[in-house]
């Protein structure tokens, strides 16, 4: 119960920062990073995954209609914890976790670099598809790709920075 | 029904998945002005490329029932061109007449020279062989009788000699039997006799014609109003060649026909409606029964 009161209040706290912080700066340079990706590098990794795939889809409408983007955030966010679902199950020991007595990949959990490649693959499809389908112009596929790559890179920043903090 | 639902819970989370993301797809091209102009744009380029992809499927599938038509309206064009040209030689006939109109107006008369026309498909056809004959898909409950003209969309194919209900037997022009006289329209000829020399497919040889007549390459051949089969002024083809042969009195001359009889397909069978008048005088005992109309000058 009080594991679920932490997760709503992050995913409030992050879903703020996004609509009324990060996006409304502008940091030019194709650099729109989406820190509240963040509430699925931090859920359980034992959750029921129908709840995750429905709160991933809620989450994302209701980023989606504090930015205005209808849709683009609830696909993009719907199809990320769909492939991480399959990542999670192909590639981690829950048992070896669960004896470590954590609940989901952390830094320190598979090591630095696992962490590294597995959070900026997921950050980056969904970054991917959701310029994909904000830009929606097959000719516009450099663009979309440059924009998904720098703002992978500032999301992942963020997220590392959020992890420090909040593990601190 | 068992399986379907094993399947759908087998695969439940990919289809949520998937159903959320069409959803939120969905969501997009709704609300979102650029996707959406985008979408319908594109959508609609998309139905019209399917709907000219069926219209062309549609109108080649219908090629055969076009053609039909078609067939059907040439036939008609064709009885109507007869009967007016069966006006034209009425009024030829009867001009500085003062009855003119009167006879117009008698249906019995101007239709003196008219002729019938029956289309019908060669189903088969040789052209190899000394005496070639075709075959029709139409018989005798279609019209077809014994003795008609058989005429190509090019000019003339032949004569029907036999009828069953439902086919006819057709002599070819290349034929050893096969004898007409045609018209030179250039020199308004109408003298010599047309026959198939048994070698070439599109050519016949026009013999019996006087080396005093001026007969030059490229004349065009029709059929004569001497013939009891024929209607007059049909093509039949043009000189190819001719041979003024010092040793005879008569040109040799090579017609090159109009009818490509390798590519025989659609044919009118034409019949005078009154042939069998025209019959009778031809076998009265008079005049000599060949030589009575084919032969005699006009």
């Amino acid at each position: 119960m009080i594991e679920a009161v932490k997760h709503i209040f992050i995913a409030i706290i992050l879903g703020l920062l996004q609509s009324y912080l990060i996006q409304e700066v502008p940091m030019g340079f194709y650099l729109k990073p989406m820190p509240y990706l963040m509430l699925f590098f931090v859920l359980p990794l034992n959750l029921n995954r129908f709840i995750v795939l429905i709160s991933a889809f809620i989450y994302g409408t209701l980023i989606d209609l504090s930015s205005g983007s209808f849709g683009t955030h609830s696909a993009a966010t719907v199809v990320m914890v769909f492939v991480k679902y399959y990542i999670d199950k192909a590639l981690i020991d829950f048992d070896s976790l669960k004896l470590q007595g954590e609940s989901y990949i952390g830094l320190e959990s598979k090591g630095w670099m696992f962490f590294v490649y597995y959070s900026l693959s997921l950050i980056f499809i969904h970054h991917f598809l959701f310029f994909g389908l904000d830009f929606f112009e097959i000719s516009s596929i450099i663009r979309i790709t440059t924009t998904a790559l720098v703002s992978t890179i500032g999301t992942f920043s963020l997220v590392l920075l959020f992890k420090s903090l909040f593990n601190k | 029904m068992w399986v379907i639902y094993q399947w759908i819970k087998k695969n439940s989370y990919p289809l949520l998945a998937f159903s959320l993301f069409l959803f939120s797809f969905n969501q997009i091209l709704q609300y979102q002005i650029y996707q959406h102009s985008f979408y319908f744009n594109s959508s609609i380029s998309f139905i019209r490329s399917i709907d000219e992809w069926r219209s062309n499927f549609t109108s080649f599938v219908n090629l055969k029932t076009e053609n039909d038509k078609l067939r059907n309206e040439n036939l008609i064009l064709r009885n109507s061109i007869a009967y007016s040209d069966s006006l034209i030689g009425l009024y030829d006939q009867i001009k500085g007449d003062t009855t003119y109109l009167d006879t117009l107006s008698s249906p019995d008369k101007t239709r003196k020279i008219s002729y019938d026309y029956v289309t019908a498909k060669v189903i088969r056809n040789s052209t190899n062989r000394p005496d070639n004959y075709f075959y029709l898909d139409k018989g005798s409950v279609h019209g077809i009788k014994e003795r008609m003209a058989v005429m190509g969309p090019e000019g003339i194919v032949g004569v029907i000699i036999q009828t069953t209900k439902h086919y006819a037997i057709g002599m070819s022009v290349l034929n050893s039997k096969f004898e007409t006289t045609p018209l030179l329209k250039r020199l308004g000829l109408r003298e010599g006799v047309l026959k198939w020399n048994g070698s070439d497919s599109r050519l016949m040889s026009l013999d019996e014609i006087s080396r005093t007549e001026k007969v030059k390459t490229g004349d065009i051949v029709l059929t004569s109003n001497y013939s009891s089969i024929f209607p007059p002024y049909q093509p039949i083809g043009k000189v190819k060649k001719v041979n003024n042969n010092t040793s005879s009195q008569f040109l040799e001359i090579e017609i090159e026909l109009s009818t490509n009889f390798n590519k025989l397909n659609t044919v009118y069978c034409v019949s005078t409606r009154f042939k069998n008048e025209m019959d009778s005088l031809q076998n009265s005992p008079l005049i000599s029964p060949v030589s009575g109309i084919n032969d005699k000058k006009k």
